[in-house]
């Protein structure tokens, strides 16, 4: 039996009068690739930021309802959004290092929340995060070159190492492969799948093969309703709902 | 007529109209370089000879009977020795046939007055000289200066040219003997403000912009910076910053001369700080560059990319973090621009200054913030408004240095952001 490891419970979202989630309720399971799919606007990325509240950064956004995190609150009062986003990662659609060395970049994390007590300890969380992003041989020699100078692909294993660091339980994923070639796609959805051993993944797609190719579960979002989720194969091969068949099939979206 | 038909005929009056206005933009361009150009050459023709001045050489027997009667080498003895006698005695020498004492009396006039007392600094260091002949250049007084300067001025009526004939005969007599020059007007660069144009010097307006812009740098910089860090990226947007917002923008609009009646209401008479000092000059002219750093810091934040914040708050930075580890630095370049460029509006400001007195005669150099000061700007209108035909040049020559100031401080604006201008 999967544990389950975020719980959304009637998610309602607001851009001031305007509704762009109703109602969420979706599971997501420990240790296993959960990924949203749906048209654009669905209101798949907005679920997935109110995962670690990103979308608290945006004034007018309001929201309703439930999201436990083992259990937890996560809108609760007396939790800190801050610890949250420490144990829930995020990266981005669009490679987003610091204009920094690669070094920098991975023991950011680490440093703000005082992870590491040495630099000899920080050296080897940066080169542990970024082995496990499947980055280290390639820019071993290179740890002091700013991070905006490595190649689109690297770059996105670079922000998925930074957020390793960390160390989150969860990490989400918004679309980090649109920006890519499809070389650099195959390479990051190795990694994912890699990674999914250690921690909780949440991907949003424009990709169906991607979702098939990497996930554990799919949810189907449209016009900001969860209109089906459950195993991955299941809802591609033989989908419940006529609206997630007309998607798949390329009818709709 | 079909479509293509009809889209040839408009074409022609669509590229017209394009020739039209590049036409436009061209005109438009030269006649603001010819203006320019205009303006420049005319102050640097008239000012650069400013930066020269006339030296008289002349056979000086510094007279111990003069200088030190006593034979004591007494300092103070020495210090108030009259000097414009030793000047006057070597020029008896030179000009034998001068006897009257009025036309002695204008004979010593060719020497600039300043001199006696570079002749007592000569002997004060040098006690060897006194008794000694020696040759020294001597500087003109300013209306040989400007009659050498301007030879044309020769030919002249007696009652139209600023020297008289024997004037003219005595400096004619130097030059065909070789003891006139020109040569580098030491006094312009290393004096402050003097009555007589051949002892003006423009050091101390410099010093005392010097001082007055670091105040004002000290003052605005941080103040402004925060303000424009805790407005653009901390602040809630709500009724009370909208407000604010508004209001900063207005102020940089504001006439600079407001600031100075604000400072003269405030500064001076609410908080009786020194009159014509830098550190009230500055104190204004960092209200007025508050809100242009204010300004060009919140443009400078808005100019880095939101996926930088959301890469650091989504790492669980505070908000806070994310600005001063990331935002801020990538900022700084625009943030340094927009400070070097109110700076140098600062150095170029002279109303407000009028208002705290910085528009005094001041003779000596500041040498701190508190001492009585005059700024650049404020010396170029001071000697534009003297009536000697000396301080002409002076003017112009002073319009150089504030320019040449400006280009520099906009040099280092170009360069600051070139340089460090990061790309991501």
């Amino acid at each position: 039996m999967e544990k389950t490891k975020i719980e959304s419970k009637k998610i309602s979202v607001f851009y001031g009068d305007k509704k762009a989630l109703s109602g969420i309720s979706l599971d997501i399971p420990e240790k296993r690739v959960t990924s949203l799919i749906g048209p654009s606007g669905c209101g798949k990325s907005t679920f997935l930021r109110c995962l670690n509240r990103m979308n608290d950064t945006i004034d007018i956004c309001r929201i309703e309802g439930k999201i436990l995190v083992d259990g937890e609150d996560i809108y609760d009062r007396k939790l800190d959004p801050v610890l949250l986003r420490a144990r829930i990662g995020m990266v981005f659609q669009k490679p987003n290092p610091f204009p920094k060395s690669i070094f920098d970049n991975v023991a950011y994390g680490p440093k703000i929340h005082g992870l590491t007590n040495s630099k000899d300890e920080l050296s080897e969380l940066v080169e542990s995060s970024l082995k496990k992003a499947g980055l280290f041989n390639e820019v071993k020699d290179r740890l002091n070159e700013p991070g905006t100078s490595l190649s689109g692909g690297q770059q996105q294993r670079l922000c998925i190492a930074r957020a390793i660091a960390v160390s989150p339980e969860v990490i989400l994923m918004d679309e980090p492969c649109s920006a890519l070639d499809p070389i650099a796609t195959a390479v990051i959805e190795e990694l994912i799948d890699e990674i999914s051993k250690n921690f909780t993944i949440v991907i949003v797609t424009h990709s169906m093969q991607q979702a098939a190719r990497v996930s554990n579960q799919t949810a189907f979002f449209h016009m900001g309703n969860l209109i089906e989720v459950g195993k991955t194969d299941e809802v591609f091969s033989m989908p419940k709902e006529k609206k997630t068949q007309d998607y798949i099939t390329g009818k709709i979206g | 007529m079909n479509n293509t038909e009809i889209i040839k005929k408009s074409l022609m009056k669509r590229h017209l109209a394009e020739s039209r206005f590049k036409t436009y933009g061209i005109l438009g361009i030269i006649s603001a370089t010819v203006f320019l150009i205009v303006i420049l050459s005319t102050i640097f023709i008239e000012g650069k000879s400013a930066f020269k001045s006339t030296y008289i050489k002349l056979d000086v027997f510094f007279d111990p009977s003069i200088i030190d009667p006593d034979g004591t080498r007494n300092i103070d003895e020495i210090r108030f020795a009259n000097y414009r006698k030793v000047i006057k005695n070597s020029l008896k020498n030179y000009f034998p046939e001068v006897t009257g004492k009025e036309e002695m009396k204008s004979l010593t006039e060719l020497i600039s007055s300043s001199e006696e007392e570079n002749l007592m600094q000569a002997v004060l260091k040098n006690n060897d000289l006194i008794g000694a002949n020696k040759k020294v250049w001597l500087k003109a007084s300013s209306k040989i200066d400007i009659i050498h300067k301007n030879p044309e001025m020769k030919d002249l009526s007696e009652s139209n040219r600023l020297i008289s004939d024997k004037e003219l005969e005595w400096f004619d007599k130097l030059t065909r003997n070789g003891d006139v020059k020109f040569s580098l007007n030491k006094i312009f660069f290393l004096k402050a403000d003097s009555t007589e144009p051949e002892q003006a010097g423009i050091l101390g307006s410099i010093l005392g912009s010097f001082f007055t812009l670091v105040i004002t740098l000290i003052l605005s910089f941080p103040i402004a910076v925060a303000a424009g860090v805790f407005l653009e990226e901390l602040a809630p947007k709500n009724r009370l910053t909208d407000i604010i917002e508004i209001n900063i923008n207005n102020l940089a609009a504001v006439p600079s001369i407001i600031f100075g009646l604000l400072g003269l209401a405030i500064f001076l008479n609410v908080m009786h700080l020194p009159r014509s000092a830098p550190i009230v000059g500055g104190m204004v002219l960092a209200l007025m560059t508050l809100p242009t750093i204010i300004i060009a810091t919140r443009v400078s934040l808005k100019a880095v990319p939101p996926s930088i914040r959301e890469a650091a708050v989504g790492l669980g930075a505070t908000k806070f973090q994310s600005v001063i580890h990331h935002v801020l630095p990538l900022a700084i370049p625009g943030i340094a621009t927009g400070t070097i460029i109110g700076m140098s509006r600062a150095l170029g400001e002279s109303a407000p200054l009028l208002l705290i007195g910085m528009v005094a005669f001041i003779v000596d150099i500041p040498g701190s913030f508190t001492d009585s000061a005059t700024v650049l700007p404020v010396q170029i209108y001071l000697w534009k408004s003297t009536a000697a035909r000396g301080f002409v040049e002076l003017t112009a020559a002073g319009v150089i240095v504030l320019l040449t100031f400006l280009i520099l401080m906009n040099a280092l604006a170009i360069f600051v952001r070139n340089k460090f201008e990061k790309k991501w």
